[in-house]
């Protein structure tokens, strides 16, 4: 049973041919570090430097616009598909811990994995079109 | 199912040290901040619709009292899981320091106290 944090007893490692769940245990830890970085500079600046109460439309407006706006995108993007990777792998993890029923395992993979590929759509198109982005392709389509 | 139920009467009555409870905590954090990406991505796209709707979302999920309780909640899980991933990196990359695992959980749980303080004041202290 793959779990996040299950490894070969020493004196038994097999270097063998990498096969996909040690492809995704080295995502999980190499994510892992990436984001102990991002994440947690991320959460320290919301929350403690800016304040959530301070937040508004306008910050992530300025945050995405001009030159720099290029580089918070590209931050923000890896944020998305970092932190989705991640979660969603977990999650993964908890329902293989879990339910052993194949079928129900199979089905509560694929809702997981359906929805997470939804919301990094949705993320994606966010960042891509940035704040306001949507709402004015949408009035420009309708007129 | 009942490998779930099997699973949590286990977790209760097994008396795991420093270890299980890390890994209990990694995983309920884990769950937690999933939960959270959810709601965050979501509204994050609304700001991608316009001001207004944003403001509203973000006036009634973000800043009421209950969401001021859950963003501790959230900063502890974060910081707390960002601690513990780093622990399992490190025994997986040397496992020599597996016999050092209990030290650095108790090692972690101090910086996410430090941490924690200032969060907890900068958090609470704007809304009340």
């Amino acid at each position: 049973m793959a779990t996040s944090s299950s490894r070969p007893v020493e004196g038994e490692l097999r270097y063998g041919a990498p096969n996909h769940e040690r492809r995704i245990w080295l995502f999980m830890r190499l994510s892992g570090l990436v984001m102990f970085i991002t994440v947690v500079f991320h959460l320290l600046y919301m929350h403690v430097f800016i304040g959530v109460d301070n937040l508004t439309f306008g910050n992530i407006d300025a945050r995405w616009s001009g030159p720099a706006g290029v580089f918070w995108r590209l931050f923000d993007a890896s944020l998305l598909f970092l932190g989705m990777g991640h979660g969603m792998n977990g999650v993964r993890f908890t329902i293989n811990d879990y339910v052993h029923n194949k079928i129900l395992n199979f089905l509560l993979t694929a809702a997981v994995y359906g929805l997470g590929l939804f919301l990094i759509l949705l993320g994606s198109l966010a960042i891509v079109l940035g704040a306001g982005g949507l709402g004015n392709l949408f009035q420009r389509l309708t007129g | 199912m009942s490998a779930l139920v099997a699973s949590i009467y286990r977790g209760i009555t097994y008396r795991g040290a420093e270890g299980q409870w890390a890994w209990i905590l990694h995983r309920a954090s884990g769950l937690g901040i999933v939960l959270f990406l959810y709601m965050h991505i979501v509204s994050i796209f609304i700001a991608a619709i316009g001001p207004e709707p944003y403001e509203w979302v973000h006036k009634y999920l973000y800043t009421s009292p209950p969401a001021k309780l859950l963003e501790i909640f959230l900063g502890f899980g974060v910081i707390y899981h960002a601690l513990n991933g780093m622990r399992i990196i490190i025994i997986d990359f040397f496992p020599a320091l597996g016999k050092y695992q209990r030290t650095i959980v108790r090692i972690e749980l101090v910086i996410l106290v430090i941490i924690l303080i200032p969060y907890a004041i900068a958090t609470l202290g704007s809304g009340f």
